[in-house]
């Protein structure tokens, strides 16, 4: 699909965002609580770039499949099943990290939300900065008469 | 106890309500934008590719809110 090149580009640069990020959250987590502040940063970042990573990897996955001829039901149940998926995943991280004695909640979902916005951020940056042709998966329709 | 302390008794935290609210926009914002992304491919499928982008970000901006509505639950419940 002609998506393919601009979904992945938005990743690399998720991901290179997700770094810098993770050094800025582990500096001032470090600062606020010590060590616990530094764990605290760093995985909230990662949650942040991983949750939101499975949507543009959810689509490229789903993809592969762009030959099928079920292509429209696998596209959609591999989105939206990754979508529900992360959430429920989500829910469930929250849950057992804020009980943890080796995090700080409030830095760890400080750093989530600014992991978030900033690579809702990235995506809007790379799509408005992205070339795609108009008319760009085209499949011509296949002759089948009987008189050749 | 009288009768009216017993029925405003409620137990519980009651930022869960909270994050119940806060579920009902990106369910909404994420059926209209993959629904409208299926609309427009049925119309005109040769657009996959650019509609695929436009319901990605629209997506991303949906889930955004969603993460934020549980994180705040659990950044005022500490």
């Amino acid at each position: 699909m002609s998506s393919n090149p601009i979904l992945r580009t938005a990743l690399v640069w998720g991901g290179v965002f997700a770094l810098v990020l993770a050094v800025v959250a582990g500096g001032v987590g470090f600062a606020v609580d010590g060590s616990r502040g530094l764990v605290s940063g760093l995985l909230g970042t990662l949650i942040a770039a991983f949750f939101l990573g499975i949507t543009a990897g959810s689509i490229l996955f789903a993809n592969r499949f762009s030959s099928s001829d079920m292509f429209v039901p696998i596209y959609f149940g591999v989105v939206m099943g990754g979508w529900i998926l992360k959430f429920v995943l989500f829910l469930v991280a929250a849950w057992i990290l804020r009980e943890q004695p080796w995090v700080d909640p409030q830095i760890l979902f400080l750093s989530l939300i600014v992991g978030v916005i900033g690579t809702l951020v990235i995506d809007c940056i790379v799509i408005a900065r992205s070339r795609m042709p108009y008319a760009s998966d085209v499949r011509l329709p296949e002759y089948t008469g009987t008189d050749d | 106890m009288d009768s009216t302390t017993l029925l405003a008794e409620i137990n519980g935290n009651i930022a869960t309500v909270g994050y119940g609210l806060a579920a009902i926009g990106p369910a909404i914002g994420v059926g209209i934008v993959v629904g409208k992304t299926i609309e427009g491919v049925a119309r005109q499928p040769e657009l996959a590719g650019r509609l695929q982008v436009l319901m990605y970000i629209g997506i991303a901006f949906t889930e955004a809110l969603a993460f934020i509505g549980i994180a705040t639950y659990f950044i005022f419940t500490n």
